[in-house]
């Protein structure tokens, strides 16, 4: 009777495991950076999208295991420090948001894509409430609204593609999910 | 990881060093990336006002046309008052400031979210841009310098909360404070009450507190729908890409300039002094009402005096008598007392053939 070896993965194996592991995460960081990326000024607007929160929200509803939240937290520094503004409060308001999403993640979870992009929507103005009363307490006056939720409104609509995108790559990467 | 979040949040209120260190290095990282990624945008933005502007050639070319014509008239009055005014500071000793320098950079990053609106710009301390330099494009003042990377530097716009700018609003001169809120609009702070702006003045830099240099356009005031002065700034925020970082030193850092030893104009062709007095000596002749007077010139205030020459402003023995340009001769008397604002000049312009290209290079500091 033949005796089954031990599995050992080879080094190939090991890293590929790792870079999956940690695409998530980069993937996240990436949006971060694509949304400082004048695009929007090829349409002579300077409103962008919050492409890091899209890739926050679907990790959390698909695969909170690969995204911790200690990962959420870097990807908002990254935003806070690329931005200028006040250092930890994209940090913030994507952490707790994060949170929130993780706790209701059950009613999105294998719910058709209209109520996966419903739920994006609520979590979308949940961030940019947060968002709105840390900077207004931050700087000590009430922001103007507008920019926020021009801000939001192109986050949702943009949501449906990055969506998509992720799926893919998901698919791809991780056929066995 | 929330609770570190929020105190990250506190703790940058104090905007320590090592946050801002952190920040630039960063932006010192990502810089290079983010050039790399706007230049498709580029490229593509480009091809999108291409379009735009084959769809409005024909109207853009008929308005081109309409302003090519009044801006001839404009060239026309700024030729003859650049003339005049190099005359008056070469008169008054003026201490010119000097050329700006400046280095040019590409906007390489979009506003930094909707609670700021700041930029990163290709250019850093290598390049020789430093914190608090202001930044212009084509159309004006964009904003001012506020942290500096080896390779990048981030420059906070007119319409951020923290921007602050001192202005003036022209015509009367009154001085103000910009203050950015992250609308589209600006507003003017600590303006004085006795102040009257209305809407359609131009606001341009005051030069106050000697980072940004005086006279750089900055937008015009506009009243918004709830009747409050806004300014509306020339420069697009949302079509910011090649701009100006201007290397401005203090104008007291200039070594002083030493007045001109003496007052030389271009060479004069015809002899002015002869041409005072011509048709009184014609015997017979009859006698004109008013003194006669150089070509197209305009009646001073007073009767021309015989001499129109122009002395030095110390009061030393006299030098040798110096003819100012042609334009100069009625406003000679004016000149060699030193009150060289002559009212008879300032209501009537100078004729035209005295604006020569010649003429511009500081007349009388030859």
């Amino acid at each position: 009777m033949a005796r089954l070896e031990s599995y050992t993965p080879t080094p190939g194996a090991r890293a590929g495991r790792i870079v999956l592991t940690v695409l998530p995460f980069v993937m996240g960081l990436v949006c971060v950076l694509l949304s400082f990326v004048p695009i929007g000024r090829i349409f002579g607007t300077s409103v962008m999208p919050a492409f890091g929160l899209m890739a926050i929200y679907y990790w959390a509803i698909v695969r909170p295991e690969m995204f911790p939240v200690y990962a959420v937290f870097l990807v908002g520094l990254l935003s806070d420090l690329l931005s200028g503004g006040p250092i930890g409060l994209w940090a913030f308001v994507y952490v707790l948001t994060y949170i929130v999403v993780l706790t209701q993640r059950f009613l999105a979870m294998n719910a058709p894509f209209s109520v996966f992009w419903l739920g994006f929507l609520l979590a979308a103005i949940f961030a940019g409430l947060v968002g709105w009363v840390a900077a207004s307490l931050f700087y000590g006056a009430f922001l103007p609204i507008r920019p926020i939720v021009w801000h939001l409104l192109a986050t949702v609509a943009l949501f449906p593609l990055f969506a998509l995108i992720f799926g893919r790559i998901e698919r791809r990467i991780l056929p066995s999910g | 990881m929330l609770t570190l979040a929020a105190a990250l949040l506190l703790l940058g209120r104090a905007e320590t060093y090592v946050f801002d260190e952190a920040r630039q290095v960063v932006t010192d990282m990502t810089a290079p990336l983010l050039e790399i990624a706007s230049r498709p945008v580029s490229a593509a933005r480009r091809v999108v006002e291409r379009t735009d502007e084959y769809a409005y050639v024909f109207d853009e070319n008929e308005r081109l046309r309409a302003e090519n014509a009044r801006l001839l008239a404009w060239k026309d009055a700024a030729l003859r008052l650049e003339s005049k005014l190099a005359r008056y500071e070469a008169l008054l000793n003026v201490q010119i400031d000097p050329a700006i320098k400046y280095v040019s950079g590409r906007v390489v990053s979009d506003n930094g979210g909707p609670f700021v609106d700041t930029v990163i710009v290709n250019v850093g301390r290598e390049a020789g841009a430093k914190s608090g330099d202001g930044v212009v494009d084509t159309d004006g003042l964009v904003g001012r310098i506020v942290a500096t990377g080896k390779k990048a530097s981030r420059i906070l716009l007119l319409t951020d909360l923290n921007s602050r700018i001192p202005v003036v609003i022209e015509p009367a001169h009154y001085k103000a404070v910009l203050a950015g809120d992250n609308t589209d609009w600006p507003k003017l702070e600590y303006l004085a009450s006795t102040s009257s702006v209305s809407p359609g003045d131009r606001v341009v830099t005051s030069g106050d507190g000697g980072l940004i240099p005086p006279g750089i356009p900055v937008g015009v005031v506009i009243q918004t729908s709830d009747g409050f002065l806004r300014v509306q700034t020339f420069s697009d925020r949302d079509r910011l890409d090649f701009v100006r970082i201007l290397k401005y030193e203090f104008p007291s850092q200039i070594d002083r300039q030493d007045p001109p030893a003496v007052l030389l104009g271009p060479p004069v062709e015809s002899k002015p002094v002869e041409r005072v007095k011509p048709a009184a000596t014609i015997p017979g002749a009859p006698k004109p009402a008013t003194p006669p007077l150089t070509e197209g010139a305009s009646a001073p205030a007073k009767p021309a005096k015989p001499a129109p020459v122009a002395k030095k402003p110390e009061k030393k023995p006299a030098p040798p008598p110096q003819v100012l340009p042609p334009e100069a001769t009625p406003a000679a008397p004016s000149a060699s007392t030193m009150q060289p604002v002559p009212d008879a000049e300032e209501d009537v312009p100078p004729p035209e053939e005295d604006v020569v290209p010649g003429s511009q290079d500081t007349p009388g500091t030859e």
